[in-house]
């Protein structure tokens, strides 16, 4: 909490609002930082040095059977268990409700025993249907992109390397369809491991588990290779293999996580807008971090011009977001743009200005990037323990006046067009997959998930309208037990101001995908992919250092990775020093 | 997941019972805090399911009633069902923790004819009441005294070997903790709680549910939709089949 406490300067000049920054088309707009969670957690590893084994290999020659990949940091072993299968192709989905996959993995807490391996062997392969123990932190699994597996095996099995051009627009060669950690299913709570230090930081332990899992695939077609090509075979470029991410499939359940971790998702905001906020008080630029920006904005063009989806709204943003950074970069050539007093705030203003929702936040991640030395301490400010409480000694002219001041956004919306109350979302009985209905198509909106936050700010406010502002709140929820929960969320607001999504999410026009994408960006992915409105393919780790790079000078240096390049992200945070 | 005998984790605790409470028609912010009392007990050793299936039993079935009034007495205050019904645990829970917020422990607090009192003490416990006492009779006439001393540490005083988790139907009084004060159960069986020590037990083997869980999960699945053809084509997003 102490940290939580320091950190905060919403009075800041520089400072963006929650007004601003948690409208959705913004949040679908994110990109990944420096302060994402991959990138710290990489950042981790190579500063404690950990290190990488691959402890057991018990597969037939096509690769099935149980692997166990360990990471070992200072103080603990945190031990990947990877069991493979041969599936049917057409029984490979990405939902919730799939029975089988290429690929499951529990991440153990320590060294597992036989006795461990053969207990989830009877039930990781299983998934939701299995139950697990304190001593699994994480359970996931993955699919074979049917694209490249193949075709790269076959490639190096006769001794060349693979396309270089399908690997790019695939980016991986697996894809997570679900990780799943905090208790799930029995698995360990997030408590038990929230004060280990590689922990601390959210998401960590389901990163490292994504991070293992990568490796894990490169090594698996490396080994099929060998053991199909014999002497033949040759081993990954060590260019490709980095290139090689670890992709994922996003639904509908990131979406109610958003939203039931209020205080959490402050703190992740508040860092990366503190973070944005100190370089934009920056009066004079920190030597190299100018030049730096400017060749990354070369390298982003190059990254973008890899990114293609088939979605057509994203592929129309992705193609004016190109010529964005390309007209960016041409403002940038005019020196007086760039070298005056608060440069940094001078570029992000004038993109704020001028361009689209998707380049200013690239733009964001692309200003923060060089300047490590003054931003990276507030990643350990991202986590909280802290759950909202409700607070029955504050008065209803507080919650009253609280209401008008912070939830304008949700009592002037009018929830008696049908296009306001459009959706509903809820847990189907199906494997409990969180499904997203439409009202009078759908069944089930008596059982709506409590995720309508502005309606229900916008049915207290009537009520508050007409009561006796003196009636102390505890009073109040005797009467009308039905709002506690939103006044409790109300509550929680007035201390952390950027908790709340500040859009209606009931609307017709409402996109879960931009849910997903704030949420990923935090987590470090990128090359977002939609699918539709309610999913999203990404790519994970793509450019990242593998175990065996850990300690190279430049394992910080992954950011908007290319194809077949050596990964060169100009950079002045690590030992490196590229040439600038 | 619906079978007896699991062991779960407390944030399965959480995520069945907020939805077992509101399986049972009890406002989120009710079953959200009814959940996280469960989290309570859990973590100090008790089987969350026995000490909750009563409590929402009776509301299911309407036994019990949510509606709530206070009354200001010359010591304190009284909370009661104005329906001359049960009082639901769920609802007394919350406006105890309410009060105490409101007005600290001046006085004493009688909540009268609450379904499960253990629910009320661990509503206390999760929100870091302490300094209190709770004393009641239940229905069997056994008495139990509840001492919440401080953040690391509560004890029960009990006039018999029945298990507090099944004593129900009580009248309960809630007042500050004396340390120097003697309890009013003569030859109590006295049970003392380390919170960080059973918490630590939880966290590391999980939380053992009986033969009561399949219906704590019943009711929990009350909140879930039933899926259809097209539901499970479309709902969400993603297809039935997916290659790339």
């Amino acid at each position: 909490m102490a940290n939580e406490a320091v950190l905060i300067d919403i009075e800041s000049d520089f400072m963006r609002t929650p007004e601003k920054v948690m409208r959705l088309d913004r949040m679908g707009s994110s990109f990944p930082t420096r302060l994402s969670f991959m990138r710290t957690l990489i950042r981790r590893m190579s500063e404690e040095n950990w290190k990488f084994e691959r402890t057991l290999r018990n597969v037939d020659k096509d690769g099935y059977g149980v692997s166990v990949y360990s990471a070992i940091t200072p103080k603990r072993t945190y031990s990947l268990i990877a069991f493979t299968q041969e599936i049917p192709a057409d029984m490979r989905t990405d939902r919730v409700i799939a029975e089988v996959w290429d690929a499951t993995f529990s991440l153990f807490d320590g060294v597992p025993t036989q006795d461990d391996i053969d207990y989830l062997s009877n039930n990781t392969p299983l998934q939701e249907g299995g139950r697990y123990r304190p001593s699994e932190l994480v359970l996931a699994r993955a699919n074979k992109s049917l694209r490249v597996f193949e075709d790269i095996i076959s490639s190096l099995a006769s001794g060349v390397q693979p396309d270089l051009e399908l690997i790019s627009s695939v980016g991986y060669l697996m894809r997570t369809t679900a990780v799943y950690g905090s208790g799930k299913f029995g698995c360990a709570d997030r408590e038990k491991i929230a004060n280990r230090e590689e922990c601390k930081t959210p998401f960590h332990i389901e990163l490292l588990a994504v991070y293992l899992i990568r490796w894990f695939t490169i090594d698996m077609v490396e080994e099929l290779a060998k053991e199909r090509g014999g002497k033949k075979a040759v081993r990954l470029d060590k260019n490709i293999s980095q290139f090689i991410g670890v992709g994922n499939s996003t639904g509908l359940g990131m979406a109610p996580f958003l939203l039931k971790h209020p205080a959490l998702i402050h703190n992740w905001v508040v860092a990366k807008e503190t973070a944005l906020a100190r370089v934009r008080s920056i009066e004079t630029a920190l030597p190299n971090t100018i030049e730096v920006f400017l060749r990354s904005l070369r390298q982003a063009s190059q990254h973008i011009d890899e990114w293609n989806v088939a979605d057509e709204v994203q592929s129309a943003r992705i193609s004016l977001l190109t010529d964005e950074i390309q007209a960016l970069r041409m403002w940038c050539e005019d020196e007086s743009n760039i070298y005056r007093p608060y440069p940094w705030n001078g570029i992000y203003q004038y993109v704020e200005d001028n361009f689209s929702l998707e380049c200013q936040e690239m733009v964001v991640s692309l200003i923060i990037e060089p300047h490590g030395s003054i931003v990276d301490d507030l990643a350990d400010t991202m986590s909280t323990s802290s759950t909202p409480k409700f607070k029955a000694d504050m008065t209803l002219s507080q919650l009253k006046e609280g209401v008008e001041d912070a939830y304008n956004w949700a009592t002037t919306i009018d929830f008696s067009l049908e296009e306001s109350q459009h959706h509903f979302w809820y847990y189907s009985e199906d494997k409990l997959e969180p499904r997203f209905g439409s009202k009078g198509v759908d069944e089930g909106v008596e059982q709506e998930m409590p995720l309508a936050i502005g309606r229900d700010v916008h049915d207290l406010n009537k009520v508050l309208q007409v009561i006796d502002e003196d009636m102390p709140i505890g009073e109040f929820v005797m009467m009308y037990p039905q709002f506690r929960h939103i006044i409790r969320r109300i509550q929680n607001t007035f201390e952390r101001p950027y908790s709340e999504v500040q859009d209606n999410l009931l609307s017709e026009s409402m996109r879960p995908l931009d849910l997903l994408r704030f949420k990923l960006a935090f987590f470090g992915a990128s090359k977002f992919d939609p699918k539709s409105d309610l999913w999203t393919r990404i790519s994970m780790y793509q450019g990242a250092p593998l175990p065996d790079q850990i300690q190279d000078s430049n394992h910080d240096c992954w950011s908007y990775p290319i194809a077949g390049r050596s990964q060169s992200y100009p950079c002045v945070n690590c030992l490196c020093q590229k040439a600038i | 997941m619906s079978k007896s005998d699991l062991t779960i984790s407390l944030n399965e605790v959480l995520f069945y019972f907020t939805r077992a409470g509101f399986g049972v028609n009890a406002p989120i912010g009710i079953s959200e805090d009814f959940a996280r009392s469960n989290i309570w007990i859990a973590q100090n050793g008790f089987d969350p399911s026995e000490c909750s299936l009563l409590a929402l039993d009776n509301l299911d079935s309407q036994k019990s009633s949510l509606s709530i009034q206070f009354e200001k007495s010359s010591n304190g205050g009284h909370l009661f069902c104005p329906e001359d019904n049960v009082l639901s645990a769920l609802e007394a829970s919350v406006s105890c923790v309410d009060w105490i917020e409101f007005n600290g422990i001046n006085g004493a607090l009688k909540v009268a004819n609450v379904d499960c009192p253990l629910l009320v003490v661990s509503a206390l416990g999760a929100n870091q009441c302490t300094g209190i006492k709770v004393l009641w009779i239940d229905q069997s006439n056994n008495l139990y005294q509840v001492n919440l001393i401080d953040d690391g540490k509560w004890e029960i005083i009990a006039s018999s070997e029945s298990p507090i988790e099944n004593s129900s139907y009580a009248d309960i009084e809630i007042s500050a903790f004396d340390a120097s004060e003697k309890t009013s159960i003569k030859n109590g069986k006295l049970k003392t709680f380390n919170v960080a020590n059973e918490k630590l037990k939880a966290l590391n083997s999980g939380v053992k549910v009986g033969d009561k869980w399949p219906q704590i999960y019943e009711y929990f699945s009350r909140c879930l939709v039933k899926s259809s053809a097209e539901s499970r084509a479309s709902g969400a997003g993603a297809g039935l089949v997916d290659t790339d």
